[in-house]
């Protein structure tokens, strides 16, 4: 059981091509608790897998929400979101990680948000309303307000401004102000918006949302090398520091796997040219001459075959 | 001459979940069924729910943790970890988990049979957020077969069989 079983038991319109979904356990058990600025991948029926920012709030343990926007121009992920799934049809989602979030010991937070970016920026407000956070949240939008029931009580309360860029998109200085010691500014939107942001805003007081997640750094020591699986001779080209788990699974091998950690020696598998990268704490020195352990091991060389 | 045990230990904390990934959910006492396992847990056998479920194995009915290990993990590795996240089934007080593999016990009233230790995942870092797989290896709890069911309430007696 890889992903965690949701029922989709709530979706309303929240704004212009928004549907917000909210997502429970089947019994309504506790849902896996989430940072403020975390997503979720949700993954589709027809093998598409998407990430979406948790938009409620991180205190209401059993339910997450996520706000979709259509993309026609996508590649029906939204579109299925939308018109595919119904109230009380279930959906497998990843567990909660947050690559965004709030800076610790910040005095005062800035959000920036183009449109649909908005999301990220709700589950922190709740999390800084509870705690007595100071913040401000400048939603930068064109026509109708993304998320308007939900910005509402912002809105009301002078802690979010909202911005029709019909008329141009405006000075994104002039909106922040001058980065005080002490001040976190925070950007979610379209690359355009988010270059602009790190433009003009120290790094060391800066954190960037994108939309698409940018892909894990690898190890400073790994190479890209190919996969050759020798019996079946299947073979695939893998970047520097990808797992070999999914890939051995994408080439069709059946390798068992169980704590994935390097320790259990579920996974182990011979191999014939690398050498590999042992990373394991199972293998003695004589067997990590012909074998490895697929779950965390790593190639040294261009080519690692298996005797799969 | 009747034998002596040498240890005598308690029920410190009962949880379950429904669920893979779940938040483990404390409980003032579970049901255990013979054969099976714990009402309403996610390795119960017929209805399992578990990350480890396509995996099946009859000797993962309960798991049991010790106490002392958290203590051990806080003093050796200043990680505070709290009983409902190791993810076990009890956690025991003054029971020498690691040595019972093989053996039968009783945990209240029921009998348990120990049969293999317990081995970290990866994947709890992922749940926790805290860098937990390296100091949980060789003190991650047991796995165990339940040989009679009945009710497991807080305080309980453990006790070799």
């Amino acid at each position: 059981m890889r992903h965690i079983r949701t029922i989709l038991r709530a979706a309303e319109p929240a704004g212009p091509g928004i549907r917000l979904l909210t997502l429970m356990d089947p019994d309504g058990w506790p849902l896996p608790r989430f940072r403020p600025g975390a997503h979720i991948d949700l993954h589709l029926p027809n093998g598409l897998v998407r990430a979406y920012s948790l938009c409620g709030d991180p205190a209401e343990a059993d339910r997450w929400r996520v706000a979709v926007k259509r993309e026609d121009a996508g590649r029906g992920g939204s579109a299925w979101l939308h018109d595919g799934l119904a109230v009380g049809g279930e959906l497998s989602v990843s567990l909660p990680r947050c690559t965004f979030p709030l800076a610790a010991g910040a005095r005062r937070h800035l959000f920036l948000a183009g449109g649909i970016g908005v999301t990220p920026f709700l589950s922190m407000a709740a999390a800084l309303d509870r705690a007595g956070g100071d913040y401000l949240l400048h939603v930068l939008h064109r026509g109708a307000v993304p998320m308007p029931a939900q910005l509402a009580p912002l809105l009301a309360r002078g802690q979010a401004v909202l911005h029709d860029t019909g008329a141009g998109r405006p000075d994104l200085a002039a909106l922040l102000g001058p980065p005080e010691t002490g001040v976190q500014a925070y950007a979610c939107g379209p690359a355009g918006l988010l270059a602009d942001f790190e433009a003009i805003w120290p790094v060391e007081q800066a954190q960037v949302e994108h939309f698409v997640p940018p892909p894990l750094a690898p190890a400073p020591d790994a190479r890209p090398f190919t996969l050759v699986l020798a019996r079946s001779g299947r073979s695939m080209d893998l970047p520097a520091g990808t797992p070999l788990l999914p890939a051995l699974r994408a080439l069709g091998a059946a390798v068992e796997a169980s704590c994935e950690g390097g320790i259990c020696g579920a996974c182990r598998v011979r191999w014939l040219e690398g050498p590999p990268i042992h990373r394991d704490r199972v293998l003695k020195p004589a067997e990590r001459a012909t074998d490895c352990m697929a779950c965390v091991a790593g190639c040294a060389g261009p080519r690692l075959v298996l005797d799969l | 001459m009747a034998v002596t045990p040498t240890w005598l230990g308690t029920v410190a904390h009962l949880h379950i979940t429904a669920r893979a990934f779940l938040p483990m959910r404390a409980m003032e006492a579970i049901e255990l069924i013979a054969g099976e396992g714990i009402l309403g847990d996610r390795y119960r056998i017929g209805t399992e729910e578990g990350f480890y479920s396509a995996k099946p194995e009859p000797g993962r009915q309960v798991t049991l943790f010790e106490e002392e290990a958290l203590e051990a993990i806080r003093r050796d590795h200043g990680i505070e970890l709290l009983p409902e996240e190791h993810r076990r089934n009890v956690t025991t007080r003054g029971v020498p988990l690691t040595h019972l593999v093989g053996r039968r016990f009783r945990l209240g009233d029921c009998l348990l049979e120990a049969t293999r230790l317990s081995i970290p995942c990866r994947h709890i870092e992922e749940i926790l957020d805290k860098p937990v797989f390296d100091p949980m290896i060789n003190r991650s709890g047991l796995n165990c077969r339940i040989l009679e069911g009945g009710t497991v309430r807080l305080g309980d007696p453990i006790r070799p069989a």
